[in-house]
């Protein structure tokens, strides 16, 4: 009974001292602006940071997915360490075979094979397409794209080198505006092509180019009609069908691409191998550089929103340090005058932390309009802001604090 | 006829330490007041008022010496307690009113109520009731800035009795004040020692003195009648 009345008279003193503080924040607007301003400042830029950090992420992610976590990327030559005058077309024909019949839990193997910036007309619109892509059967499965309308190709469209294709969002929008492509013909360079699908709006790329200007050709049709090698291919992919043992699977291949190459012990491979985990480990490299960059920034910002908060407050608190003495005279004890001007600096940070994100937010999209950042927004903005705004005000509030509620009521009252 | 004193001071003596000097400025004071008393305290600059007022007032510990408020020994209680019985018993006016500027007046007057356990509701009809006392019924919404100087003395008056102490303690409520306002400050505090309150009026000027019942004069640390 007695504790509860106690619990209850202490909660009562915490209101009124809250009531207290807003209203000598309110009192005080011009300096108030001040600490909000400075904080506000760092709280944005700690908003564009999570919602960038976020964004780079869900990219990374979003790459991944596309590459699948279930596919390897085979690139002729080492990119690694890449020797001067090494061969770079070191796949060939005989090794999409083998690896084909003799590799442990593969189910597909596409050999890929590009021509770039080729003119391509439908009617009277022309325009080049930096992608032409070789393919065979079943590549939008392959590589985890779906296609918005129509059908994917055939074995038997490869096999015959038949001359249809599949159409990238990008030349499907300006060659044929809002007009479906499916079954009407154009002309990659000379040669007439009947669209057979379209490819789903990618909208990211990979670095360089949109992802979306391509044309895929069965691959026969681009080696036969382009006139390129007919031995050695550029890259390949491989599906398994287990992900999970991808390391053993990255394994067998190397060696088995080791062996049908003939490389002895010592030598180099001369293929270099991508999987989505070292992507990812690329993607983690990229995000952890722009955390630390944005991170330094953010700090700083931060900091001397907690500086400005700092010195105001001792402004504030020598300013009104008559007001703190008789305060202490009435009665009121230490833990109480610590507590308003903590309660004062908490609420100041925290609406300096609601413009920050207001802010940080319109920066951020407006970065993203302009193609500088990917941008998600989430409740984590909303959560690290006001802690960091809570922190900001304990923090760098708690030493004005302390001097107000140790000044001696004798002291500053005089007369 | 055992009236027990509600302030009793025994053998107190106050020592400051100031670079390795020591300055006695109280030298052995003894005291009793009864509840309801009317007492000036009268002293020069120097004389060591302010020190006694500020331990009387729960604002300073003596050196040595007992200090008996309302029969509570209180002269070595820690800083928390005496912030406690400064808010129960004692009301404060001073010589500069300190009313906080950017409130009202009965927000003001409420100001030592805020920190005691009385409720919200209460304490506002008191701090109205008090207003009203000192004649400032319309003013209540006003700012200590919209307030002549006698008014703010009013203010502060009300604010001293707010958390109802057994004794106030006026540190030169007229030194700020023209004759005639001082006058009628002063027939205030009259007013409410009639009304049976303890009141102890610090000052250097015999005329406003004159009001008191009683007067204890204080010279060089030391009660010089009694």
């Amino acid at each position: 009974m007695m504790a509860a009345s106690q619990t209850a008279d202490r909660l009562r003193l915490f209101g009124r001292i809250l009531h207290m503080a807003l209203t000598a924040v309110w009192a005080h607007r011009l300096r108030s602006s001040f600490v909000i301003l400075g904080v506000a400042l760092g709280i944005a830029s700690l908003t564009i940071i999570v919602a960038a950090v976020d964004g780079a992420e869900r990219k990374a992610y979003q790459i991944v997915d596309s590459f699948g976590p279930d596919a390897v990327f085979i690139l002729g030559g080492d990119i690694r360490n890449r020797a001067v005058g090494q061969r770079t077309n070191t796949l060939s024909y005989e090794d999409v075979e083998v690896l084909r019949q003799s590799l442990p839990g593969a189910y597909r193997v596409v050999p890929m094979r590009a021509q770039h910036n080729l003119p391509v007309r439908f009617e009277n619109q022309k325009m080049q397409v930096a992608n032409i892509v070789g393919a065979t059967a079943g590549y939008a499965d392959v590589w985890n794209w779906p296609l918005s309308e129509g059908r994917d190709f055939s074995e038997e469209d490869i096999l015959r080198g038949a001359k249809v294709c599949l159409i990238g969002d990008t030349p499907a929008q300006e060659l044929f505006g809002d007009r479906s492509p499916v079954g009407r013909t154009i002309y990659i360079d000379k040669l007439p092509v009947q669209v057979i699908g379209r490819l789903s709006y990618r909208g990211f790329s990979g670095g360089g180019g949109s992802i979306d200007e391509r044309i895929i050709l069965p691959i026969t049709t681009l080696t036969q009609r382009f006139n390129l090698d007919r031995k050695y291919f550029r890259a390949l992919r491989v599906k398994f069908t287990s992900p999970e043992n991808m390391d053993f699977h990255v394994e067998n291949l190397t060696s088995l691409l080791r062996k049908l190459h003939n490389l002895t012990e010592g030598q180099p491979d001369d293929f270099s191998i991508l999987t989505a985990d070292e992507i990812l480990k690329f993607l983690s490299m990229f995000k952890g550089g722009l955390l630390l960059f944005l991170g330094i920034t953010a700090a700083v910002a931060i900091l001397v929103g907690g500086f400005v908060l700092a010195n105001l407050f001792y402004l504030s608190v020598d300013e009104r340090k008559e007001e703190i003495g008789l305060k202490k005279a009435l009665g009121a004890k230490n833990s109480a005058i610590l507590l308003q001007v903590l309660a004062e600096a908490v609420t100041l940070t925290m609406i300096g932390s609601l413009f920050g994100m207001a802010i940080g937010m319109g920066m951020a999209q407006l970065l993203e309009r302009l193609g500088i950042l990917e941008i998600l927004f989430s409740w984590k903005v909303f959560t690290y802001s006001t802690l960091s705004s809570v922190a900001i005000g304990i923090l760098f509030g708690l030493r004005p604090a302390r001097k107000a509620a140790a000044m001696v009521p004798i002291e500053v009252l005089k007369g | 006829m055992s009236v027990h004193p509600v302030i009793r001071l025994e053998e107190i003596c106050k020592t400051f330490s100031l670079a390795e000097q020591s300055v006695d400025v109280l030298k052995g004071i003894s005291l009793q007041i009864d509840p309801g008393e009317f007492i000036a305290l009268l002293g020069t600059s120097g004389s060591g008022k302010s020190t006694l007022m500020h331990i009387l007032g729960l604002l300073d510990r003596p050196t040595t010496g007992h200090y008996q408020l309302a029969g509570q020994d209180v002269s070595q209680l820690e800083d928390e307690r005496l912030s406690e019985l400064r808010n129960r018993m004692v009301g404060f006016i001073f010589q500069s009113f300190y009313l906080i500027p950017y409130i009202s007046a009965r927000q003001n007057v409420m100001l030592p109520g805020l920190y005691s356990s009385t409720p919200g509701r209460e304490l506002k009809a008191r701090a109205e009731k008090l207003l009203t006392l000192v004649g400032l019924s319309d003013r209540m919404d006003f700012k200590p800035g919209q307030l002549s100087g006698g008014q703010q003395q009013r203010v502060a008056i009300a604010r001293a009795l707010v958390n109802d102490p057994q004794v106030l303690l006026a540190d030169e409520p007229t030194g700020q004040l023209d004759s005639k306002t001082s006058g009628e400050i002063l027939d205030l505090l009259s007013d409410i020692h009639r009304q049976g309150r303890t009141v102890i009026l610090v000052t250097h000027d015999q005329a406003t003195a004159n009001y008191a019942e009683r007067k204890i004069f204080l010279d060089d640390g030391r009660i010089t009648n009694s």
